[in-house]
């Protein structure tokens, strides 16, 4: 049995990257065919990853790829249930986002390039998902980032997407650098990279040093776009909207908590403390922010953020099952979200500002139903998939005693409902506010299937689906955490969940239609607007690349100059030679490249026959 | 092993070196004769060399002792360290070759011939165990450079080649006073001046002063860019016609490394005392400062040029770190390094004149957009790029985390600012892919397109990038092609190395192997 389901991951992680590479480099002319190509790829993975969930079966399997001295450099699987899990997930929602952009992607000339690279794009997720080590989690980590990057720059020959997939890339770079310092100290400190084996040192040892969890977290931070490395997340909606949903929003930047989750014996008190209170701000900060975007895909991108705090707040207080879990009903509904957006996009042609929507309640109903459904699971309205993994995290943080992180989880609730309730009354509710909007139309089925599959069946019936259905498979490893906190309908979190629900979600719904064709609490209250809309991290970032980075690489360009090359090069190593030269009369100095050119060739011959001869 | 081996690599030297001298001799050759037996001596190299190390890698063909055949008084010999660097050189040299026989230029039959000399020089150098035959052929090889540079080289030639031929020149008579110190403390006569002879017969000598080890590290760290003896290499890459700079910096500058490693940390001490001092911060220098210039570039060739000099940075600390540590895996990981470094080096460089050759500049703030009008030039410029900034599946990848990692119980600032090269390469790196390829066209570019549209990458232009990065993503795939050819050599010249140290080095951990 297990040899089986090694040759199936074997696939599972091949396939895809086969058909990128045949995209690439047969099909860049042949768009239609690359969609149907790359998507028929994204399926097959996504029916064996479904078997290799239903079997249950562990995988462990490993090669050794080369050697650096004594350090082995070694390639391999490990699919444990937390590993079937997410590669269900992702292999999943990757799917249907795929089915989605056929029909999105419909009129787009570089279709083959988009294809393929999402094909990448799954090559190296489904990697993170099954590696055995460290270091092949690296390798992973930086090929998503890649093709994050490509998928980014799609529209290249917009400025803005250009310096988008910049930014994105260096600052995931960042982030990797302390992710590479903290490998490199595994292997110093456990002389091996592998996680059973790591596991194992870390069950021995009394006490984890702080600093291999800290710098491990880095590529967490960059990767799950957390403070201070969430800068590129919104800049990453320049993106077609299929890549926002499937890359940055269901699955890549889940793979930082994924990863943590995959290390967690690794992460010392104070690590896990560190991730959980900035978790926690972070939730309720980037949900704050989401009121003040009027673009839709980049309100959604700070929804993403905020569910990824949440995510590192479970990590933190020490859940890492919780967080997995709200990973996986996370990427189902904001997939569905992300979708939804695409869809009123294309509806709208084109128009991404939520002010300029209205009233596409009645022109997109299917889109509209779902977008709502999916709304409803990111409020965390109670049985539906959002609540069963949010509402359980809060729960967790209530039963450990952390007040203070209990309050943030509330206020992010209470923020979630708040921009929900605001996007739901801008986009679908109200009167049509531009002439794009009044002309909206449903989009095709290649669009909305997807939208019911993720949205209606897996938003709403995730919970239901994922405990009942599947019963070797996903809930299980959760439900020990889920009774250790008593987590039940009546919880103190449950409460404060339906509370946000009934005041955040009606009250915006209220508020946001006093005011036609402009926000309303830029109406209201145009400062406390621009608190929340200013980048002050942004701000922060340019002013060190304009005044210091630059200022810096440009003064040692310069000494360089005028030091090493002028002083030291020019007048003291040409001048001596120069003076000697001068002593020795001007002969042989004539200024003749060829002449100095012969000199050398028989200067060296005839040493050479003198070592020979000697 | 039977002489077949041998022969080969006889013939894979020799052979440019041959038809060189044919094509210089008949200047008035008919072109298409003279071009198919230069692409011959371009492309025979490129097919021997790969296979050496196909069967240097394989345990069942690869030889125990360096193999070596009598030819003029010195050996052609192949060990493990130079069999990739053999092989990478005769990609790099047919890469080279091509875009050569491509281009259009004033006395071509001299040219060809003089690139072949270059590139025959250099593979003499790898295809060689020998010091004798190091010095000469790395004599053989630069000659040629300062030559094309000074007649064939673009903006600012005769300055960069007279630079070049003086910090050269002045680099390899230092190294050459080392190398003669050395083999005479070493006892050996020069016909058997093996490295490993040297290496050997410096065991049992008197240790030699730091001096000789500074002799020989600054003397070939000259040709490998060391700061501070870097200042001509940047000007002088760029200054040069397109196949030179290929050469140049994705092979040659490899043989001072490659002496540096055989002679220098086997038998010289360059890790130890304060001369090991001065090697380290003389490395960090490459990583640190050179990286920072490279941000302060503003011309596609300057950078390129620079950011080779400051990817030789973790090179040299994987070096450092094998005779400090006194553990092979530095030393693999440079190797490693070496070799992948050279095939994206030259990719790029031939790309970005590429690149030139239709938007007419090198200028950054005068480009813009390209990748519209030429996609497949794009794709394959930001494929290069990759590669040099360490993207997995390519090559760089291994050598550059292998270099991290084998610097792990090293401090861990000294570790932080190695490793801070993967944030800067990637800003300079991307910020050129953007500020070329990416947003809407340029002016500059739109004028130059309404005057002369321009097609996209030719196809003798995409078969030699193609092999460079084919290369590049072979050995990313299949790194044991590399490591496992260097691997006894790296362990070989680390045993070597700690018993010709003064101090034997305070292992951290004991040796694995």
């Amino acid at each position: 049995m297990p040899a089986d389901l090694t040759s199936l991951v074997h696939w599972i992680l091949f396939l895809p990257l086969g058909a990128a590479a045949f995209s690439a480099l047969f099909l860049r002319r042949a768009g239609g065919f690359a969609a149907w190509f790359s998507t028929a790829a994204a399926f097959a993975v996504a029916g064996l990853s479904l078997y290799v969930l239903a079997q249950g079966a562990d995988v462990r399997w490993h090669v050794e790829l080369a050697k650096f001295g004594g350090v082995s450099l070694g390639f391999g699987y490990l699919l444990d249930a937390n590993a079937r899990l997410m590669l269900f997930v992702v292999s999943f929602v990757a799917a249907w986002i795929h089915l989605f952009s056929v029909g999105y992607m419909q009129e787009d000339a570089a279709r083959g390039r988009f294809f393929a690279g999402l094909s990448v794009f799954m090559f190296s997720i489904l990697g993170i998902v099954v590696a055995d080590n460290l270091l092949m989690t690296f390798v992973y980590w930086e090929l998503v980032g890649f093709s994050s990057y490509m998928l980014i720059a799609h529209y290249f020959d917009k400025d803005f997407a250009a310096a988008a997939s910049k930014k994105a890339f260096i600052t995931n770079r960042v982030g990797d650098l302390g992710f590479i310092l903290g490998i490199a100290m595994c292997l110093s400190l456990y002389g091996t990279l592998d996680f059973a084996a790591l596991k194992d040192h870390a069950a021995a040892a009394k006490t984890i040093p702080v600093t291999v969890g800290a710098l491990l977290m880095c590529g967490f931070l960059g990767k799950s776009a957390q403070f201070p490395l969430h800068v590129w997340l919104t800049d990453a909606m320049a993106g077609p909207t299929p890549v926002s949903a499937l890359i940055h929003a269901a699955t890549m930047v889940a793979a930082g908590v994924y990863f943590m989750a995959r290390v967690s014996f690794l992460l010392a008190p104070e690590v896990l403390q560190f991730i959980a209170i900035s978790g926690a701000g972070m939730a309720a900060l980037a949900g704050l922010c989401a009121l003040a975007q009027t673009d839709i895909k980049k309100s959604l991108a700070y929804s993403t953020l905020a569910h990824l705090g949440i995510m590192g707040c479970a990590l933190g207080l020490g859940h890492p099952e919780l967080a997995l879990l709200h990973m996986a009903m996370h990427a189902f509904f904001k997939a569905t979200l992300f979708l939804g957006a695409g869809s009123v996009i294309h509806g709208c042609h084109h128009e991404q500002d939520m002010l300029r929507m209205g009233g596409l309640l009645k022109k997109m109903p299917l889109t509209a139903a779902t977008f709502v459904a999916a709304t409803f699971s990111n409020c965390a309205v109670p049985f539906l998939a959002g609540w069963y993994s949010k509402d359980a995290i809060i729960e967790a943080a209530w039963h450990g005693g952390h007040v203070a992180i209990f309050a943030f989880l509330s206020l992010a609730a209470l923020a979630t409902c708040l921009y929900s309730g605001r996007m739901l009354r801008l986009v679908f509710l109200g009167e049509a506010n531009s002439e794009e909007a009044a002309h909206a139309h449903e989009s095709p089925w290649t669009m909305t299937l997807p939208l019911v599959v993720l949205g209606l069946v897996y938003s709403v019936a995730g919970g239901f689906l994922a405990s009942t259905l599947l019963p070797a498979g996903s809930l299980q490893p959760v439900k020990p955490a889920l009774d250790a906190i008593a987590f039940h309908l009546a919880a103190p979190s449950t409460i404060v969940g339906l509370l946000s629900l009934v005041v955040g979600f009606l009250g915006a719904l209220k508020f946001y239609g006093s005011v036609r064709g402009a926000d309303a609490l830029q109406a209201v209250s145009p400062r406390t607007y621009h608190l929340l809309e200013h980048r002050w991290m942004d701000g922060l970032y340019r002013w060190y690349v304009d005044a210091v980075q630059r200022r810096v690489a440009e003064l040692v360009a310069f000494l360089d100059l005028l030091l090493i090359n002028g002083v030291a090069g020019r007048w003291v190593g040409g001048g001596v030679p120069a003076v000697l030269g001068y002593l020795t009369g001007r002969s042989f100095h004539r200024g003749q490249a060829r002449a100095y050119a012969l000199w050398i060739v028989v200067g060296s011959l005839f040493l050479a026959w003198f070592l020979i001869a000697r | 092993m039977d002489t077949f081996p041998a022969t080969l690599l006889a013939l894979a030297v020799t052979t440019p070196i041959l038809v060189g001298l044919i094509l210089l001799a008949g200047r008035d050759l008919p072109r298409g004769f003279a071009s198919g037996f230069a692409f011959g001596g371009f492309a025979l190299p490129a097919v021997l060399a790969p296979w050496l190390l196909v069967l240097w890698s394989d345990p069942a063909t690869a030889p125990q002792q360096f193999q070596s055949v009598g030819f003029w008084g010195f050996g052609f010999a192949l060990n493990g360290l130079g069999a990739p660097l053999l092989a990478m050189t005769s990609l790099v040299g047919f890469a080279a070759g091509v875009k050569a026989l491509d281009q259009e230029v004033e006395g071509r039959n001299t040219y060809l011939g003089l690139i072949l000399f270059m590139l025959g020089g250099t593979l003499g150098v790898f295809g060689t165990n020998h010091l004798v035959g190091f010095y000469f052929f790395h004599e053989f090889a630069l000659i040629p450079t300062f030559v094309l540079t000074l007649f064939w080289g673009g903006e600012g030639r005769r300055p960069a080649a007279m630079q070049m031929a003086i910090y050269l020149t002045a680099g390899a008579m230092a190294s050459l006073a080392g190398i003669l110190i050395a083999v005479d403390a070493a006892g050996v006569e020069y016909g058997a001046a093996t490295f490993e002879n040297v290496a050997l017969g410096l065991q049992n000598a008197k240790h030699l002063p730091a001096a000789v080890g500074a002799l020989v590290l600054f003397g070939l760290g000259t040709l490998a860019s060391l700061f501070p003896f870097h200042s001509w290499a940047a000007p002088g890459y760029s200054a040069a016609p397109t196949p030179v700079s290929m050469l140049h910096a994705g092979a040659l500058k490899k043989f001072g490394l490659y002496g540096i490693i055989l002679l220098g940390l086997s038998s010289l001490d360059i890790t130890g005392g304060a001369l090991g001092s001065w090697f380290l911060w003389f490395a960090v220098a490459n990583v640190l400062l050179v990286g920072l210039i490279c941000l302060a570039q503003r011309d596609l060739k300057q950078l390129l040029s620079w950011s080779s000099v400051a990817h030789m940075g973790p090179v040299f600390l994987g070096i450092w770190v094998c005779g400090v540590t006194g553990q092979a895996d530095g030393l693999d990981a440079a190797a490693f390094l070496m070799v992948a470094h050279g095939l994206s080096c030259a990719a790029l460089f031939l790309l970005a004149n590429a690149v030139r050759a239709r938007a007419g500049t090198y200028r950054l703030d005068e480009l813009g957009g390209l990748a519209a009008r030429t996609p497949v030039l794009a794709a394959f410029f930001v494929a290069a790029t990759m590669a040099s900034v360490g993207l997995p599946g390519f090559g760089n990848f291994w050598g550059e985390v292998g270099v991290f990692l084998a610097l792990r119980a090293q401090p861990l600032w000294l570790q932080a600012v190695v490793a801070s090269t993967v944030v800067i390469s990637a800003v300079y790196a991307l910020r050129a892919v953007a500020a070329t390829f990416f947003g809407p066209a340029s002016e500059a570019l739109e004028k130059r397109w309404a005057v002369a549209p321009f097609g996209d990458l030719g196809w003798a232009e995409r078969a030699a990038a193609g092999v460079l990065l084919g290369a590049s993503l072979t050995i990313g795939f299949v790194p044991s092609l590399v490591t496992r050819s260097v691997n006894p050599v790296a362990a070989g010249v680390t045993t070597y190395s700690q018993h010709n140290a003064k101090a034997p080095a305070k292992a951290a951990q004991p040796a694995q192997r």
